[in-house]
């Protein structure tokens, strides 16, 4: 029980803390290197909550993919991938803005109530008999989606000739 | 079994979200800024994820492949994303917002 | 479950997605000639408005209908992800609508523009999604369909590939539309925390029925944010100031689309979404939105929406007065209507989402109109200025006299399709007493301000001289002479497009009973479902 608080509260703090990090550092591929930590917590985190098909498809998509696509992202469009960018300013505004959501979302938690519940695990099996067919049109709107997305982006990127 | 409280996960995932808008608003660098998009879209994915952990039963597994379905969407777009950022990478040498300014606000 | 009853309802997004692939198909292989492809993409799209315009009962056309009438405004139960409405139907009607007409413009691209495959693809697409948000009855399915039709707009708006300007707009647009999913998605998250489910009927009734166990302050920060989310969608007035931006950078063509078309996506959710809750407030006995431990959110919502609805109105009004140029002003004008049909909604009354359909209905003729016609007249050579098209009505007797009377239309001047539809939706927000009085008093005088800034347009159209160096500017850009297309520089397709516009908006303003009957009909089935 305490040990299951403990490894929560370590991967949250790590969480929040590769989230900010990425966002600040000033080279780009620490950038990466910061939400690629961020993105095997969060999967860590599933695992912790019994979901470990979820946890798998965070590595897999996220830490895999996603990360590499953007890596690709820094690569193409500069010219030294070490380079560093120019500092940007925080502003008050935009701190303030985020730090309103929080509260307003923290004022949810006192709702619940702070003692352990139960988590329930589930059956992967089960997930793909409801995935495919009671909520099968997620899964073809997705696919929809991509199906723009993958024509779109091709094009977008594609030399021609003109 | 685990037992865990909700409180701390919903904690976690209102930083996270704030983490996000706070990105989006101030970073000028287009792959920040996606990652800041990121950043946000993985805490509503942790938002169902914890919710069907302590829901259970049916809605329970609702929950679980929202998160599934979410999960494959965000790379979608971080993919679009991207084809953008290379076609204006080509067209003005640059992907950072500030820079690219013929537009008024 | 056989294939006819399984497949037999969806007989127009079939129509849709087979085109769209059949026109992916024709790039592989290289026919990319926008005639044909354009075709294509007109003929489906037509076919799919006659097979929707069936399911509503138009009787002529009883034959093609798809959707079995048992089904349409079934009460539902379980937790099913689309449901047929006659609501969604007509809405389905207006979406294709917006699509046939902004084909039937592109006919007329020029030749030497390339991307045709590909434009009508995405755009057929885009129209896919439309039509699946119109039957969404689930949280989750109708921000995937919105998503459906997000993701192939912002390529659309970049599809020139390197206008660095149309590539700048889908940059801020991507941001911007990612975001405001990522904040749908946070607050259909909390209410799925609250509730244990995302299917908006199922959510009405939880939170009818939820006593002393409901989350009030979880489920009002999950509205909140799908306000925010889908209020960016809509183009609703804090979260607008990407549309005009988008809309001015973005391909003219597309802009139509956007205005005319996808925008209403947004507006359309608003009453999926926000509509259960504010309807089941009348059962509700209590005043107070804050009973100990739950929480009447209809009234929370109301309020809040007609907030949006008066801020949105008289900011874009205010706005599309200061503006110079024609894009950006007609953008502004595009933000304060959306604050109109937001009036139906925070009324909540069957009359007043009949007015409110019968705004975007008109939205859609005059805005997908308007921005064709810019189009075209941009292809002419005239300059982005409001002043640059000094004496176009001289010279241009029919072009200027259709515009006219889109703009005089969006202004609401009687004998247009505007007037009617202002008029139903205003006498209903009286009828509703209470504060919505109100609502449509500030409706009537930012009304009354937007007739400066068409009336602004009308007399430089009619009245003023054109000055020779106006017309200078801009008439030979590229170097190379564009190619003169027939009825004057227009082409056949853009100039139907706006022909059929021109003479809808007088018909229907004339004439709106059959129209108007059947969207009120409509309206009070979807009230009676309890939305």
């Amino acid at each position: 029980m305490i040990l299951e608080e403990l490894a929560f509260v370590f991967l949250a703090g790590i969480a929040v803390v590769t989230a900010v990090l990425s966002l600040l550092v000033r080279e780009l591929v620490h950038t990466i290197l910061w939400i690629a930590i961020f993105f095997v917590d969060l999967s860590a985190i599933y695992f912790l909550l019994e979901a470990p098909f979820l946890g798998v498809l965070q590595l897999g998509v996220y830490a895999g993919a996603v990360t590499v696509l953007l890596l690709f992202g820094i690569m193409v469009t500069r010219k030294r991938i070490f380079s560093r960018e120019a500092a940007t300013g925080i502003g008050a505004v935009p701190v303030g803005l985020a730090l309103v959501t929080f509260i307003f979302l923290i004022a949810a938690v006192g709702e619940f109530s702070s003692a352990p519940g139960t988590i329930h695990s589930y059956n992967p099996s089960d997930l793909s008999q409801n995935l495919f067919n009671v909520n099968g049109p997620w899964l073809l709107l997705l696919g929809l989606i991509m199906l723009g997305a993958v024509g779109g982006a091709i094009y977008l990127v594609r030399e021609g000739r003109e | 079994m685990t037992d865990l409280s909700v409180v701390g996960f919903l904690g976690l995932s209102s930083a996270l979200l704030a983490v996000g808008i706070f990105g989006v608003l101030t970073r000028r660098n287009f792959i920040l800024l996606l990652i800041s998009i990121e950043i946000a879209m993985n805490a509503a994915i942790l938002n169902f994820v914890y919710f069907a952990g302590f829901l259970g039963g049916t809605s329970g597994l609702t929950g679980q492949a929202i998160a599934v379905v979410l999960i494959g969407f965000a790379a979608t777009e971080v993919a679009v994303g991207l084809g953008i950022v290379l076609a204006l990478n080509r067209a003005k040498g640059t992907i950072n917002v500030a820079q690219a300014t013929e537009l008024r606000l | 479950m056989d294939l006819q009853s399984f497949a037999g309802p969806f007989v127009p997004e079939i129509v849709l997605l087979a085109a769209t692939l059949l026109v992916f198909l024709l790039d592989v292989v290289r026919v990319r000639d926008n005639e044909i492809v354009g075709a294509v993409a007109l003929g489906s799209v037509v076919l799919a408005l006659l097979l929707v315009l069936a399911d509503l009962g138009f009787a002529p056309l009883a034959v093609l209908a798809t959707v079995p009438s048992s089904s349409i405004d079934a009460s539902v139960t379980g937790a099913p992800l689309y449901s047929f409405t006659s609501l969604g139907l007509v809405f389905q009607g207006l979406f294709l609508l917006a699509a046939l007409l902004v084909c039937l413009a592109s006919l007329s691209r020029p030749k030497d523009e390339r991307g045709a495959p590909i434009f009508y693809g995405l755009l057929l697409l885009a129209t896919l999604g439309m039509v699946l948000v119109a039957i969404a009855s689930d949280l989750i399915f109708l921000l995937l369909a919105i998503e459906l039709v997000s993701v192939p707009t912002y390529l659309l708006v970049a599809y020139s590939r390197r206008d660095a300007r149309a590539l700048e707009a889908a940059m801020k647009f991507y941001i911007i539309g990612a975001l405001s999913t990522t904040l749908s998605f946070f607050g259909a998250s909390l209410l799925y925390g609250a509730y244990g489910t995302t299917n908006l009927h199922a959510l009405a009734t939880a939170e009818a029925a939820a006593g002393t166990a409901g989350y009030p302050v979880l489920v009002l920060l999950g509205y909140g944010f799908l306000i925010a989310g889908l209020a960016f969608k809509a183009t609703l007035v804090p979260f607008h100031a990407w549309a005009v931006d988008v809309y001015d950078g973005a391909p003219t063509d597309v802009t139509a689309f956007l205005a005319g078309g996808s925008k209403k996506v947004g507006l359309f959710a608003f009453f999926l979404v926000f509509l259960a809750p504010i309807l089941f407030v009348r059962t509700m006995a209590s005043g107070s939105p804050f009973v100990t431990g739950s929480v009447a959110v209809g009234p929370v919502l109301q309020i809040t929406l007609a907030f949006l609805a008066v801020v949105t109105m008289t900011l874009g009004n205010v706005l599309a007065l200061l503006q110079k140029e024609m894009k950006r002003m007609l953008a502004y004008s595009s933000i304060s209507q959306a604050g109109y049909m937001l009036i139906g909604i925070a009324v909540g009354t069957a009359p007043a989402l009949a007015g409110a359909t019968l705004q975007i209905l008109a939205h859609v003729l005059m805005k997908t109109g308007a921005f064709l016609v810019v189009g075209a007249v941009a292809a002419l050579g005239v300059g982005p200025l409001i002043d640059d098209y000094k004496g176009l009505g001289q010279k241009r007797p029919l072009l200027g006299v259709a515009f006219g009377l889109m703009l005089l239309s969006l202004a609401g001047v009687p004998l247009t399709v505007g007037f009617v539809s202002k008029f139903v939706l205003f006498s209903a927000a009286v009828q509703a007493k209470g504060y919505f009085v109100w609502l449509a008093v500030a409706g009537l005088l930012n009304s009354a301000l937007s007739v400066f800034y068409y009336a602004r347009v009308l007399k430089v159209l009619f009245f003023d001289v054109a000055e020779p160096r106006a017309l200078a500017t801009g008439a030979v850009v590229g170097g190379s002479e564009p190619e003169i297309l027939p009825v004057g520089g227009l082409g056949y397709g853009r100039a139907a497009a706006i022909a059929l516009v021109a003479v809808v908006v007088v018909v229907l303003g004339v004439y709106p009973q059959p129209v108007l009957g059947a969207i009120q009909n409509a309206a009070q089935h979807f009230v009676n479902l309890g939305g």
